[in-house]
């Protein structure tokens, strides 16, 4: 099966320029540094990392709402960076966004109905009638009732925004949606809702997603295979089930680490990542984690690692992933048997009250 | 799935009768100042267009007879002017020329500066290259181009509302370059790109309606300073040409008399007050009531 995504070699580099007049370039950034993933039909990528690691960026070249500086990607097998002029069009009915800020993604001036429709209108698609149906259709589809059509985006809550920003994306019927932090600036209730519509719609529409996030939490409930950025650069991606288990970056293991668990026993046994992330400007030579890893040698920091297969279906960048020590920790959920059998207890009797009211 | 398909439910509780918000005009109408100010509006542009059938006589009748006749002296209700012209139809046709000022700069001035705002704004490579001209024309006051276009066509009105308009483009391009730049960074923006719009409707239905708040502010405050420019310039003699009415030259021409007939200067004056915060009123009233989000 051909990916439907297939990114590879993937940079954005901003050119740093200085003085008023006579432009000079002082570095560069590089926000995105040579990026290689692809997503499969179906399938959802979680692209993790801390702030400022190129996520969104990643995001955005994915979808050429900017200009790669290197580069290739691959829709469905047709080059995005070389398509110009209708066919992008064309193209861009098949990729969606959704947005990190339910705030600042609908257009104030636009009535809901208006702003789901407006991708219909764009790419011509039906008519006026038919429009007004599919988006009555797609407001029930993301949980919220037709004549939610005639009503502004302020009278919305943050969570019923972010469906509203789901239904616009999804009313051209496209393959792919990439999801910008979708549910980041909503509160954690609100969250499992949007999580669990998204992963619904998902099986219902064979949807991919492009997932990114930095909340690690959600992406173990919602991606099939998991993405981790630093800085630029992809430093191991895996299934979710390997990677969460069997971390094999210093990096990721640090990630995971850092997810606090209600377990007193873990007390004094996590390190956390000192130091900050270096900038973008001036990215380690070698290895770029090797300023922070807690298990840099000599040689990490002259040589790069390549993200390389250390395991069936997990790749990472790391020259000594096989002979990491292990920390003794298990990434794979804190809660002890006993927690989760009350917490599953808690679950079904709230879901009797449920159906009793 | 069952948390999936609890969820919605959850969020929207059944709402028994959707309520929809008011319309535009009923929310204006509704705000006691904004409907006065609308009320009043509307009376003046009436009595601009119906001048001639409202007038009790002919503008450039004169009666030295009667010549500054007091407000209130048998068959001339608002006196006469200097030359014994009846104030109340002179009120009544200056009226018509100052709005003629007022409204045709802001409208041009504002449409042409707008137009190059949001190209400042929407295409960064021309931004430089534009906005420098705007501080170009900036730098000149807008009577220099009074006398200048009134050099080149000859003073009159079509001198008057070019020169204030070519005053007003660049105030407009500023205000409206610098909103269009503030809306253009909003995810919506984004959004509508990644649909694939084309720049036309993407500038018309998501930026421009936008940028209207700051629009509306400008164009009602500046509609009062282009009228008293226009009266400046009248009263510079490159504007309105004796003996055609226009409120700023009758009020330069009643500076004269002012301590023998003031109403010859006074009316005028307070005719362009009225017209100038009516207008000021209204344009507040109506930005407030554009606003969806507003909306209660």
């Amino acid at each position: 099966m051909t990916p439907l995504l297939e990114v590879a070699g993937l940079a954005k580099h901003y050119p740093v320029k200085q003085g008023v007049i006579r432009q000079r370039e002082v570095g560069t950034v590089r926000a995105v540094d040579g990026v290689s993933f692809s997503v499969m039909r179906g399938e959802t990528l979680a692209l993790v990392g801390e702030s400022g690691c190129g996520k969104s960026t990643t995001a955005r070249l994915a979808l050429r709402l900017i200009e790669p500086s290197a580069g290739s990607i691959r829709f469905d097998g047709q080059d995005v960076t070389k398509v110009t002029g209708g066919a992008m069009r064309a193209l861009r009915r098949r990729m969606q966004i959704v947005f990190q800020d339910p705030y600042a993604s609908l257009n104030p001036r636009l009535t809901v109905g208006d702003a789901i429709a407006e991708p219909m209108v764009v790419h011509g698609i039906g008519n006026d009638r038919s429009r007004q149906d599919r988006v009555q259709e797609l407001l029930e589809l993301v949980g919220l009732r037709p004549f939610h059509a005639t009503r502004y985006p302020h009278e919305f809550s943050g969570g019923q925004r972010q469906r509203i920003g789901i239904a616009r994306a999804l009313a051209v019927e496209p393959d792919l949606v990439v999801c910008d932090e979708p549910v980041s600036a909503l509160d954690v209730s609100i969250q499992a809702q949007v999580v669990n519509l998204m992963k619904d719609l998902q099986a219902r529409l064979g949807l991919s997603y492009l997932f990114i996030a930095h909340d690690l939490a959600v992406v173990k409930h919602m991606a099939d295979r998991v993405a981790v950025m630093y800085l630029g650069a992809i430093m191991e991606m895996g299934s979710k089930a390997e990677l969460f288990a069997n971390p094999r970056h210093p990096y990721t293991r640090a990630l995971l680490a850092a997810i606090p668990h209600p377990d007193p026993s873990r007390r004094g046994r996590v390190t956390p990542l000192g130091g900050d992330v270096p900038s973008p400007m001036a990215v380690p030579a070698g290895c770029r984690f090797h300023t922070r890893c807690p298990f840099a040698q000599a040689r990490c920091r002259e040589e790069v690692p390549l993200l390389r297969e250390v395991a069936p279906g997990q790749q990472a960048a790391c020259h000594f992933s096989e002979s990491l020590p292990d920390a003794g920790l298990d990434y794979s959920g804190g809660l002890t048997p006993a927690a989760t059998t009350r917490l599953a207890l808690y679950d079904r009797a709230r879901q009797r009250a449920g159906v009793g009211s | 799935m069952a948390s999936a398909t609890t969820a919605p439910a959850a969020v929207t509780p059944p709402v028994p009768a959707p309520r929809r918000a008011p319309g535009t005009l009923r929310r204006l109408v509704r705000e006691p100042v904004a409907a006065a100010a609308l009320l009043l509006a509307i009376l003046l542009v009436l009595a601009a267009v119906l001048a001639p059938v409202l007038a009790p006589t002919d503008p450039f009748d004169n009666d030295l007879g009667s010549a500054m006749a007091v407000p209130g002296t048998p068959g001339l209700l608002l006196g006469a002017d200097a030359q014994g012209r009846d104030m109340i139809t002179r009120l009544l046709f200056g009226l018509r020329i100052t709005f003629i000022i007022g409204i045709a700069s802001v409208l041009l001035g504002g449409f042409v500066g707008a137009l190059v705002g949001f190209a400042a704004a929407f295409y960064r490579r021309v931004d430089g290259l534009l906005m420098r001209l705007m501080d170009v024309l900036l730098s000149f006051p807008a009577i220099l181009f009074g006398l200048a276009l009134a050099a080149i066509f000859g003073p009159g009105i079509p001198a008057v509302v070019l020169a204030l308009s070519v005053a007003t483009v660049p105030l407009m391009a500023r205000i409206v370059r610098g909103a269009a730049l503030v809306v253009m960074r909003q995810d919506y923006i984004e959004a509508a790109r990644a649909t694939g719009m084309g720049d036309a409707r993407l500038m018309l239905r998501h930026v421009a309606p936008n940028c209207l708040s700051p629009m509306f502010v400008f164009a009602t405050l500046r509609f009062g300073q282009v009228i008293l420019l226009g009266s400046a310039l009248s009263f510079l003699g490159l504007g309105a040409q004796p003996p055609m009415a226009e409120l700023g030259a009758m009020a330069a021409e009643g500076r004269n008399f002012l301590f023998f007939a003031p109403h010859i200067a006074v009316l005028p004056c307070a005719l362009i007050f009225v017209l100038v915060l009516s207008f000021n009123l209204l344009g507040d009233a109506l930005r407030d009531a554009l606003d969806p989000r507003l909306r209660v």
